[in-house]
Order: structure tokens, then sequence, then C-alpha cells
């Protein structure tokens, strides 16, 4: 359970930071009242989409379906954010910079205008909680541990709060690419897993199949990251 | 908003094609007489996925 926690707590932090960068960039064009709103407004959206989305997973009543569609989700979402780890870990992409997407954000025309500048904030949190949210669900249905998995993504939430209302600057020292690259690993891991039990795939090694799976992501990973940054060189 | 929420949950069409290509790849495995090999082609096959993906 505590590695569940400590794994989404991590990916979460990631999310609600990029999620904070968005708000603060609005904030200080549009001002903090209606920032905060769309803020808000994203996060009764989410709230909704998470009590729908629960809803309709617990209604599948078959486990094998449920594990595929999760399955499937898993790998969708591990790998496209192992390839980006790998991407910038090769250096074939810049590393994402909290203070950078800031500046980008402000230099937007349309930031200054309240409508517009109020959806990029709504826009901005609905779709990094709904990231969240997915390594909610990854984490904490395959650990028997959601409520557990979900606390610790609103303490990140909180966290992530107290840190940007104390520094109200982009949290820019996040080693957020070793964090992915991790957790996009384990994604992976787990969504392969699932989708090839549900599929009547019988691990030789059982639960520890999940581990051998991560750590091949983890090693093949690396080894991608040498070959390719080798390359470039 | 909604061209957003569809990446978020499906990625881009890149990563979402070599992801359905891996897990058919999958499927097609266990289909055969192979099939005890499908819990090492899928895992390698998403892994040169992602690397495919990292280069693109």
């Amino acid at each position: 359970m505590i590695g569940a926690m400590i794994a989404t707590f991590l990916t979460a932090t990631v999310e609600w930071v990029e999620a904070y960068t968005i708000v603060l960039a609005v904030a200080l064009s549009i001002g903090w009242r209606r920032a905060l709103a769309a803020a808000g407004a994203a996060f009764l959206v989410l709230a909704l989409l998470v009590t729908a989305g629960s809803f309709v997973l617990n209604r599948i009543g078959d486990l094998g379906v449920l594990q595929f569609i999760i399955g499937v989700f898993l790998i969708l979402f591990g790998m496209r954010w192992l390839g980006k780890a790998i991407a910038r870990g090769a250096g074939l992409k810049e590393l994402h910079d909290e203070a950078r997407e800031f500046a980008a954000l402000r230099a937007r025309a349309d930031i200054f205008e309240a409508r517009a500048a109020m959806a990029i904030a709504f826009n901005g949190v609905l779709l990094e909680g709904l990231e969240v949210w997915l390594i909610v669900v990854a984490l904490g249905v395959q650990t028997h541990h959601t409520i557990a998995a979900a606390s610790a993504a609103i303490l990140a939430l909180l966290a992530v709060a107290a840190a940007g209302a104390a520094a109200r600057a982009p949290l820019a020292k996040l080693p957020e690419n070793t964090i992915k690259f991790t957790v996009g690993c384990g994604i992976l891991a787990v969504g392969t897993f699932w989708s090839l039990e549900a599929l009547g795939y019988v691990w030789p090694l059982r639960d520890f199949a999940l581990l051998a799976l991560f750590m091949f992501n983890i090693l093949g990973g690396i080894g991608l990251m040498r070959m390719s940054r080798a390359r470039a060189a | 908003m909604m061209r957003g929420f569809v990446k978020t949950l499906f990625g881009g069409r890149r990563s979402f094609l070599t992801s359905c290509a891996c897990i058919l790849l999958g499927v097609v495995i266990l289909h055969t007489p192979f099939a005890r090999l499908a819990g090492v082609v899928l895992p390698v096959a998403l892994l040169a996925g992602a690397g495919y993906l990292a280069k693109h």
C-alpha cells in the first residue's frame, strides 16, 4: 500500500505542478479570484467525470473485461510517458521546464482576456486532473488500495497548493523526467500484465511477473535512452 | 476542450496506433501455437514502440 501511495503521490505532484503553472500564469493576468474560480469549476467537472467513470467501471460485472479495458488504457498512457521520458533523457527533446512553460503561457495574447484565460485555467486543471485519476485507477485498483491512492493524489494537490501559495512562482525544481520515466515503466508493466491476463494468458511467475516486467521496462528504457544518445552524438 | 480530453485519454494518433499495433500483436500471438511467448513478445513490442515514439 505504501508503495502505491508514494508512486501516486509523486506522479500526482508532477501533474498538479503543471496545473499550478497554468493557474498561476492565468492568475497573474486576470486575478486570483477568476483563476481559482476556473480551477474550482474544473475540479467540479473532474469530480463528476470521476464519479461517472467509477460508476461505469463498477457496472462492468466481468472482471476480465474490466482488467482488459484498464490494461489497454494503461498501455496507451504508459507508452506515451515512457516514449517522452526516453526522448527527453536521450536529449532528443528538451526537458520539461515549468519556468519556460510559464513564460510561454504569459506570452500568449489571449491570456489577458478574462474568458479565454479562464478557459485556459479550466482546461489545464481538468486535463492534468484526468491524468491523476488514471494514475489513481492504475495504481489503486491493482493494489486494491484505491482510497489510499486517491488520498495520496489529494495530499499531493494540497502539497502543491501550499508550495505554490508560498512561492507564488513556477515550481521548477521537480525531477519530472525521472518520475515520469519510473511511473511510465510501472504503468506499462501493469497494463501489459492485466491486458494479457484478461485474455487468458497465465503469467509464469504469477504476480512476480509484474516486478519482472517493471524491471524489464526500466532496464530497456535506460538502454534505449543510451542508444539514442549515442546515435545523436 | 473535447480535443484535449480525447488526447489525454488516448494520446496522439501516432502513439495510439503504435500502442494498438502492439496490443494486436499480443492478441495474435495468443491465438497461435506460440501463445506462451505472448508474455515476452508484448513487453518487447511495447518497449520498441516507446523507443519509436521517442524518436518521432
